[in-house]
């Protein structure tokens, strides 16, 4: 009988390396993306890095490469953060920002540029991140009743928690005067001009966040079956839940922080491998991962050349084509999920 | 080794202030299988979720295997104790093999990938619900019963001492549901203990060892099954009147429900005059137009005596087997007194109760109105060389009407 088990490992297994070498790939091209059009001698600079002149490695090296590992990791990690959730929740409606993650940065962002506090180029993302992680714990706590989290009370407090934030965001901008524009463009969700001290910022989280949630993904299984069956098959169901929060949480947070926010991957990407038959989170996770960073990394490319010269915030980019997509896979398949 | 598996101390649990069980106790030995039984809002899912550690204690003492409950750590009583329960879960779309590998779930540390034993032990419980024949389906794709033994596979694959069941046959048909009390008795014939809720007395009848009747908190009864599963304590337990049968292949006590009492809506008494078993589908009919009903003479343990007293009517009954005597044919008379009508039912007449064509005679005379049916001429109902068929028309000729049908007396 377990013939097939190790079937389906194997088939996983060609699957993930289809989508490394998809990621791999498309980072190669994305590397050669610039300027309105595409060099493949840029793509392949990548690897004789001592034959560019000074200005070609810099652009290649200081400005395409960084975004494009910010890109990918900000893809995958709103994407893994959606897959926990939802499997935690078993909600497909569920997105990575429903603790007020958003909001939360947004504000951070919006009091750092309003009060003209400045000690340096990472000000507004820490900013954002404090907020966001302090929004998150409020939400939490909000969210919880006699030591239980339900998902209804979570989704509310999220809900008014956002919308209260919100007020004070426009009055932010309200007041922002000449820095209104900035503030627009921030929470419109943007990766321009993000170099390695951002990738630098990302990766530690990074570095904790993803390999703890590949651990649970035992345990989001087990949710699949209803939260009782999973405490009774010895899953300790709220403490559980409170770890999956606070990692997904500071993940998502150091995504916003760095990149704004950016709507549509976080809860497109699992919903689609879930449809394309991936219920199974420990294979669900790791290509939610892989797939965000490479959805993401292909939407920032055309976001910075589609209008060339101008770039557009990608985060209008993945709502653009992530909304409609989105209601056609509603439409196609409404039994599950 | 502790001989109790479980035992339960005075077990009170109240939801915000609702006590929901109230001094709860029983033991159960080790590879038994109990049935527990009660009506809605009793507290049966309660006291089993507390079993199950779904709920925290909070007045009482669980112990298995002699240890407090409590004091088993997540996974170590995950591999004691599984739970089945009414609700199949939705939207999962998971090969079924997959499903039940869940069951292994405290078996294995983090990052542990299954190793032969969880095989084993999966492998045993797609044999044990004969479910590997969809091991490699969708769960999603499945019907009810066969979800039902899929999840019943992922309990078993737990490797549990303990089996608990939250009504795991409630939304499933027949056939299903004889599938899963046929795989639960194979698992108590391998050791394993069985807690069972069952909406269906008969249920526990039929398939458990013992039964544990739950009203409003308390344990009204708890035993064997034959000490427990009796009609008067079913009413008890229910609220509802029982005909206790004997089922015919298993032997064991089988419960009818009777109809909630009906107030007679006519406010006419009917006299039967029956026997033989002739007198069951009169009976019924009469009983649904509503009219009240006794009966008389009939010989004990006549098959329309006996329904006469389940359905508790007033009756004047013979020994059996005796010719009628006096003495009934003057209770027989003081009943039928207090009745609007006298009926006669198309029965066999012998020697022995021409007795009753006697009574029906005098009250015929008395005034009362008599009625017979036409095929009650029939001379194949007569053993008594005519005389019976003699009787009868004397009836009808002093005033007994003949009806074709007995419908036509409702219009009456």
């Amino acid at each position: 009988m377990y013939m097939s088990h190790r079937r389906k490992n194997r088939q996983f297994l060609r699957l993930l390396g289809l989508v490394v070498g998809g990621l791999l790939g498309s980072i190669v091209f994305a590397q050669g993306v610039g300027g309105g059009g595409y060099s493949w001698h840029d793509s392949f600079a990548l690897f004789s890095p001592s034959t560019l002149s000074t200005i070609d490695r810099t652009i290649l090296f200081h400005i395409r490469l960084p975004r494009i590992i910010i890109a990918v990791l900000v893809g995958g990690g709103l994407a893994l953060g959606g897959a926990a959730l939802q499997g935690m929740f078993h909600n497909p409606l569920v997105d990575p920002y429903v603790l007020g993650v958003s909001s939360g940065a947004a504000l951070g962002a919006v009091v750092a540029m309003v009060s003209g506090i400045y000690f340096g180029l990472f000000t507004i993302p820490l900013f954002a991140f404090s907020g966001a992680v302090c929004t998150a714990f409020v939400v939490f706590r909000l969210g919880m009743v006699a030591k239980r989290i339900p998902l209804e009370t979570l989704l509310l407090a999220g809900v008014a928690m956002g919308m209260f934030l919100s007020a004070f965001i426009s009055l932010g901008m309200f007041l922002a005067g000449e820095d209104l524009h900035q503030i627009v463009f921030w929470t419109m969700g943007g990766l321009w001009g993000r170099g390695w001290m951002e990738v630098r910022m990302v990766v530690f989280p990074f570095l904790i966040g993803v390999p703890l949630l590949f651990s649970f993904t035992r345990e989001l299984n087990a949710f699949l079956l209803g939260e009782k069956v999973a405490q009774s098959l010895g899953v300790d169901v709220e403490k559980v839940k409170k770890w999956l929060l606070l990692f997904v949480s500071l993940l998502v947070a150091s995504c916003v922080a760095v990149s704004g926010v950016i709507g549509f991957v976080g809860l497109v990407v699992p919903h689609l491998l879930r449809l394309l038959g991936c219920e199974d989170h420990r294979f669900l996770l790791p290509l939610s991962f892989l797939v965000g960073g490479v959805v993401l990394l292909w939407a920032d490319t055309l976001a910075r050349t589609i209008l060339n010269p101008v770039e557009l915030p990608v985060g209008i980019v993945t709502s653009i084509i992530g909304a409609p997509f989105f209601i056609y896979l509603l439409r196609r398949k409404k039994r599950e999920w | 080794m502790v001989k109790e598996l479980l035992s339960v101390h005075h077990l009170t649990f109240a939801y915000s202030g609702d006590c929901v069980l109230q001094g709860v106790d029983f033991t159960l030995h080790r590879g038994t299988f109990l049935g527990i039984v009660g009506p809605n809002g009793s507290g049966k899912t309660t006291l089993l979720h507390l079993l199950a550690r779904l709920l925290p204690l909070q007045e009482g003492i669980i112990c298995f295997e002699g240890k407090e409950i409590w004091r088993y750590s997540h996974t170590e009583w995950a591999k004691k104790v599984a739970i089945v329960f009414q609700e199949i879960p939705t939207r999962v779309s998971l090969p079924c093999q997959e499903v039940i590998a869940m069951g292994r779930f405290p078996y294995l540390r983090r990052f542990a990938r299954e190793g032969e034993e969880d095989e084993r032990a999966v492998q045993w419980a797609m044999e044990m619900t004969e479910t590997w024949q969809f091991a490699e389906r969708d769960f999603g794709e499945l019907s009810g019963g066969e979800k039902q033994r899929v999840m019943i596979a992922r309990a078993l694959a737990q490797k549990p001492t303990l089996l608990l069941l939250d009504e795991p046959t409630s939304h499933l048909d027949v056939l299903h549901q004889l599938e899963v009390m046929q795989i639960l008795r194979a698992l108590q014939r391998e050791g394993i203990t069985i807690i069972g809720i069952f909406h269906d007395p008969n249920v526990v009848a039929q398939w458990c060892q013992y039964a544990l009747f739950l009203k409003g908190g308390r344990v009204l009864r708890f035993g064997t099954t034959e000490e427990v599963m009796r009609k008067e304590y079913l009413a008890e337990l229910l609220e509802v009147e029982f005909i206790e049968h004997t089922h015919p292949l298993s032997l064991r006590p089988f419960f009818t429900p009777l109809e909630l009492r009906k107030r007679p809506s006519r406010g006419i008494t009917v006299h039967l005059i029956c026997g033989g078993g002739r007198g069951i589908p009169f009976v019924r009919k009469f009983l649904e137009a509503g009219f009240s009903l006794s009966v008389g003479i009939v010989n004990r343990f006549d098959s329309d005596e006996e329904l006469a007293i389940q359905l508790r009517l007033p009756v004047v009954s013979e020994k059996p087997f005796s010719p009628f005597s006096e003495e009934s044919l003057h209770h027989a008379l003081h009943l039928a007194r207090k009745a609007q009508w006298v009926f006669i039912v198309p029965t066999y007449w012998g020697r022995g109760n021409l007795l009753n064509l006697e009574l029906a005679r005098l009250l015929l005379l008395e005034g009362k109105r008599v009625f017979l049916l036409r095929e009650g001429f029939d001379p194949r109902f007569d053993y008594t060389g005519g005389e019976a068929r003699k009787k009868l028309a004397e009836l009808a000729h002093h005033g007994a009407q003949v009806l074709e049908r007995v419908e036509e007396l409702w219009e009456k």
